[in-house]
This record gives C-alpha cells, sequence and structure tokens, in this order.
C-alpha cells in the first residue's frame, strides 16, 4: 500500500469547503440590523417625527436597502473582508481616502458600540437597579472583548439563536398592537400625526436620519463573504432580503408602539420598547413581560454589539496588513488566534468614551456625550455609503463576469441621492455635527501622518508604501 | 496510514509538521493533508504567519483570509516535499476542531497531527484548546506537538 511517488496531489474538494449558507447569512444581517437600532432609538425617531414616525422607518429603510444592494455588487465582485475602504481604494486608489474611510468608519463603530452598550445599561436598570449603569456598560463592553480574545464568536449557531431571540422579542410588540387593535381601542389617526412645529417634511427627514442609524451595521455582513457558499446568489439575496425584512418589522413595530403608547412617553423614555409592553395590554403580568422583555433586549443588544466588536479590530487587522495603519494591529496573539492589540485598543477607546461621556454627564456638561456621538458620525456613515454607491457605479464594467450581481442603475441613483439628501439633512439641522466630524477626521489626519512619518523610518529602504512585503518583513 | 496535518497558520503548526518528519516513517504514510480551517465569524478568521512569499499585489490581500490560509497551508505542505508521500491540501470552514475531525474521518485518517499552543490554565478553564477538543472527539490517534520549553515566544520557523 505504501506509495512512494514525491510531489502533491490536491484533495478533490480542497479550496471549496465554505460554511456559510444563505440562510445563516440572512439570519447573520437580520440579528445585525435588528438589534442595533430599534430598541435604542425608537424613542428619538418618535420625538422628532410623532405619531407618525412608522413613515421615517420606512424611506429610512428602503435609503439603506438601496445601499445594501450596492454592496452586495460589491461583494459579488469582491468577496473580501475589508468592505467600504476595499471598495473605495479599488475605485479611486488612494491610500490617504482610504485612510479616512477607515478612520470614519472605526469612529462610528466605535460610537456606535459606545451607544449600545449605554442602550444595554438603561435595559439592565430595568431588571436589577443595584450597579451603576456605567460600571455596567464597561463590563458588558470588556466581557464581549474576552468572549472575542477567547475565539467563541466563531458559532454560527450561537448567532442564529440570539437572532431567534430578538425576532421573539419584536413579534411580541407586534402582537401586543394586534391585540390593542382587536380590541378596538386603536386610534389610527395617530399613525397620521406628525406632531413638530414646523415643516412635515423636515420633521420626517429628521425621523428618516435616526431610522437610518437603527439600520446600519449591514455592511458588517460582507466580512463573511469569503466564507459564503455561492456568494453570487447567496449575497444578493441575503443580504438585501434581510434588510427588506428588518425594516418591514422596523415599520410594523414603529407602527405597533405609536398606537399602543403616547408618542411622548415613548419620546421621554431611556428605553422605549420596554413602554409598549408596561402598557399591560396582553393578559400577563406585567412585571412578568417587562422582565421577558429586557432579557430579550439585552439578548438583541449583545448580538449586534458583539459584531462590531468583531469587526474593529478585523478592519483595523486588514488595514495594518496593508501598511495603511501601523503594524502593531496586525499582530495576533500566539495560542488563542485572536488580534490582541486591535482589541485591546477597541475596549480602551469604547471605555474612555463610555468615562468620559459619564464624567461630562454628572459634571453637567449638558449633553449625552455617547448618543451624541453615536448621532454624529451618523453623517460619517452618510458619507462613506455615499462613497460606496459611487465606487459601485464607478467600478462598473471592472472585474465583473457572469456571476456578478448587478444592482438597478436607476434604484443606487435614487439610493445616492437618498444619501446625500439625508446627509445635507443632517448637517442643516445640526450644523455643529459637522464640527464633531471635522474633529473626527482631523483625528485621522493627524494619525495619518503620523504613520506616514513613522512609518516610512521603519519601512525597508526600496519599499514603497503600501507595499504588504515591506509591512510582514517589519513584523517579522 | 493518512495522516491530517492540522495548521491554524502559527509558527507552532509548522513545527508539529517538522516534528512528524523528525520520527515518522514515510514508507509507511499513504497519504498527508494538510487542512487550515478558516473561522468565518472571529476576527480575523485566518491569520498566517508561516509563509514567507507575500507576493500578492498591493490591495489583493485586504481581508482576504482565504489566501491567507491557502498560503499557510502551502508553507507547511513545503516541509513534507520530497519526503515520501503524496500531500493533498485542504482549506475548510466553520470550528477548527469540528472540521479537522471530519477532514479525519473523510480520510479514514491513522493520525492527527496538531500543535497546542496552549499553556496555563485560561484554555482549560474557559473553552479548551482545539487540540484538547480534537484529542476528546478524534477518530484516530492524535499527535499534539507541544512548543519547546523557552523563555519568551514561540518557536520561530527559522529558530
Amino acid at each position: 500500500m505504501a506509495e512512494t511517488s514525491t510531489g502533491t496531489v490536491d484533495d478533490e474538494d480542497s479550496g471549496l469547503r465554505r460554511s456559510i449558507t444563505a440562510k445563516q447569512l440572512f439570519f447573520y444581517t437580520l440579528g445585525d440590523v435588528l438589534g442595533s437600532g430599534i430598541y435604542v432609538l425608537i424613542g428619538l425617531v418618535a420625538a422628532a417625527v410623532g405619531g407618525a414616525f412608522w413613515i421615517a422607518f420606512a424611506l429610512g429603510v428602503t435609503v439603506a436597502a438601496i445601499t445594501g444592494a450596492a454592496y452586495a455588487e460589491l461583494v459579488t465582485k469582491y468577496p473580501q473582508a475589508a468592505g467600504a475602504a476595499l471598495y473605495v481604494k479599488k475605485a479611486f486608489g488612494s491610500t490617504a481616502l482610504t485612510f479616512l474611510v477607515t478612520v470614519s468608519f472605526l469612529s462610528a463603530s466605535f460610537a456606535a458600540t459606545g451607544s449600545l452598550a449605554t442602550g444595554f445599561a438603561s435595559y439592565f436598570a430595568t431588571l436589577w437597579e443595584g450597579p451603576p449603569a456605567l460600571l455596567v456598560s464597561l463590563v458588558f463592553v470588556l466581557a464581549l472583548v474576552v468572549v472575542n480574545f477567547i475565539g467563541i464568536t466563531e458559532s454560527v449557531v450561537m448567532n442564529m439563536v440570539m437572532t431567534f431571540v430578538e425576532i421573539s422579542g419584536l413579534v411580541i410588540v407586534m402582537v401586543i398592537g394586534v391585540w390593542y387593535i382587536a380590541q378596538g381601542d386603536a386610534d389610527f389617526g395617530v399613525l397620521a400625526d406628525i406632531s413638530v412645529s414646523g415643516n412635515p417634511a423636515l420633521a420626517v427627514l429628521a425621523g428618516i436620519a435616526y431610522s437610518f442609524f437603527a439600520m446600519t451595521g449591514f455592511e458588517n455582513t460582507a466580512n463573511v463573504a469569503e466564507e459564503t457558499i455561492d456568494p453570487h446568489r447567496a449575497f444578493p439575496r441575503s443580504l438585501v432580503g434581510g434588510m427588506v425584512v428588518a425594516g418591514t418589522v422596523y415599520v410594523l413595530v414603529s407602527m405597533a408602539a405609536a398606537l399602543t403608547v403616547p408618542v411622548d412617553q415613548l419620546a421621554s423614555s431611556d428605553a422605549a420598547l420596554l413602554e409598549v409592553v408596561r402598557q399591560g395590554i396582553l393578559p400577563f403580568s406585567t412585571d412578568f413581560m417587562t422582565t421577558l422583555f429586557s432579557i430579550i433586549a439585552l439578548i438583541a443588544i449583545t448580538n449586534t454589539t458583539l459584531v462590531t466588536i468583531v469587526t474593529q479590530p478585523r478592519i483595523l487587522y486588514g488595514m495594518a496588513k496593508e501598511d495603511v495603519v501601523p503594524g502593531v494591529f496586525a499582530k495576533i496573539h500566539a495560542t488563542r488566534r485572536s488580534p490582541w492589540v486591535g482589541l485591546l485598543f477597541s475596549a480602551a477607546v469604547v471605555a474612555a468614551l463610555l468615562i468620559t461621556g459619564t464624567i461630562v454627564l454628572e459634571a453637567g456638561g449638558g449633553i449625552d456625550l455617547v448618543n451624541r456621538l453615536a448621532l454624529v458620525t451618523v453623517v460619517l456613515l452618510l458619507a462613506i455609503y455615499a462613497l460606496v454607491i459611487v465606487a459601485c457605479l464607478k467600478l462598473r464594467g471592472q472585474d465583473e463576469n457572469e456571476h456578478t450581481f448587478r444592482a438597478n442603475t436607476p434604484l443606487l441613483i435614487v439610493g445616492l441621492v437618498g444619501n446625500l439628501a439625508i446627509l445635507g439633512f443632517s448637517i442643516y439641522d445640526d450644523p455643529t455635527s459637522l464640527i464633531w466630524c471635522a474633529a473626527l477626521i482631523a483625528i485621522g489626519v493627524v494619525l495619518f501622518l503620523v504613520e506616514y512619518a513613522a512609518g516610512s523610518r521603519n519601512r525597508p529602504p526600496g519599499t514603497r508604501r503600501g507595499d504588504p512585503e515591506a509591512a510582514s518583513r517589519r513584523d517579522a | 496510514m493518512h495522516v491530517i496535518v492540522a495548521t491554524d497558520g502559527s509558527p507552532q503548526s509548522l513545527a508539529a509538521a517538522h516534528h512528524l518528519t523528525s520520527f515518522a516513517d514515510p514508507a509507511k504514510i499513504t497519504g498527508i493533508s494538510v487542512v487550515a480551517v478558516i473561522r468565518p465569524l472571529a476576527s480575523v478568521a485566518f491569520a498566517d504567519e508561516i509563509s514567507e512569499d507575500e507576493q500578492h499585489e498591493v490591495g489583493e490581500g485586504t481581508g482576504s483570509f482565504r489566501a491567507a490560509a491557502q498560503r499557510a497551508v502551502d508553507a507547511v505542505a513545503a516541509v513534507f516535499d520530497g519526503w515520501g508521500p503524496p500531500v493533498g491540501r485542504q482549506l475548510r470552514s466553520g470550528s477548527p476542531a469540528a472540521e479537522i475531525i471530519k477532514a479525519a474521518t473523510e480520510h479514514d485518517a491513522g493520525l492527527i497531527v496538531v500543535a497546542a499552543g496552549g499553556r496555563g490554565l485560561s484554555d482549560v478553564i474557559l473553552v479548551g484548546s482545539t487540540a484538547q477538543r480534537v484529542q476528546h472527539y478524534a477518530p484516530c490517534p492524535v499527535l499534539v506537538v507541544r512548543p519547546a520549553p523557552r523563555p519568551r515566544r514561540a518557536a520561530r520557523p527559522e529558530a
């Protein structure tokens, strides 16, 4: 039996063993999109628009889904994990722009993680008032970083279970809405009520901007592109499909919330969806429902936060490999195979954000820094999304084959206009957000210059910036 | 006897492959499969720290964990060049321990070679290492190559 021939034979199935099915990808998108927004943001949208805030959700979701289609097209062309930064690099070929997109995306991601952690803390407080909110949110972030470091985030099953729990929470809200309507108490007039002084179109635009934030996170789906079975078919269906389903759920949930709870009560609540179950409409004890719902909301927020904390070090790792950020972010822990420097950095930034936010709030600073940043960075995200749509259009005709998904061009242009309209409105509505964004980008530029100056010193002579070989030699 | 050699892109896994060649009789091995497992949902799905040539074009490598895994598999397979048995290469995706065991079952393997990076209590208390899980559920004997005791860092390929 002993075969003595030298040389190599390829296993018949080598290179094709991918593990993520279209169905899993769908739930991955759904879980990522659903958890982040509605649990934390529904109150803000209600405050901006009034009873008709479901319209804002419907429009925000549509613009986001079109952006998702642009991502789907680019993913089928470049099934790699870097997302927006990669597409911008492909389309515009500029290292500086790529770096700024990376910094903008990361700051948006950090702010979102901070906002989710405070959202977690406010739901946690409904279960147990004991520990201070700051402690809860810090422990929450640290726990997820540890989970990530150990590497048990790789469970697709866990992801699906958490997503099902998430959906069940929103289904409960919808059931409450239907029950309420069946009792004949519903006043449908509230659904058309735009109770804001001033221009109703502007009010709806404000709501769209907030609800758009509820849809963000879908771009993280591009992370698993490489490991998806038959990505050309799976991605368009699962990514856009997941977003459409999430959007439909959002609209139905916001209708249910508007019908069952007075809008001003929603607007003033930290954990707005809890107000719906607190109305005691279903024939269960309110305490039981509140507890159950808090647990569901906690799981939902955990699911989304986990994905953001997986994504941040992944981006840093990819960019370090490309010699765009310092090479230290490419360091992998010897035994756990986790990017521990990137993880620690993410944890440190988010923790600093949470602590600063609490200090500012307690010192009477009058602003909720964390959520302010989360909203401000939507401006950055919108700019990135618009850029991705432009990149998608610019890269038409390149790297295409018969399998490439092609998003509808007029729709893409509508999406681009929608993104820019929301972007323009966000700036018009809140000009100070430009100052915040300028500050964040300025930090990015400073980091870029530092890296450019420091990077050239330890780069071997004769190699140029962006040369991955140089980066790998430097690490070794 | 078919042998599965697993790599996670770490220098230890390369050392484990070298260790196999240091004592095993190539005439008794009918084939070797070098297997790398990509973890799609982990922060870094695969990190290649052993291949020497990274001659890919700028921008091409961004986020391509599959390319990194392929390079690591090639680097480990190169250890067996000219040793005798035919060498197959396989990229898989999913949970590392489960995929290594699946590969062993599919090939009706007689031996699995893995590197154990794990030292200290954290592995035992938290989730256990891939090597431990492979040992517990493997359909065949398992060779766990532990890192050589050394002062600071894990064994380097050139060391």
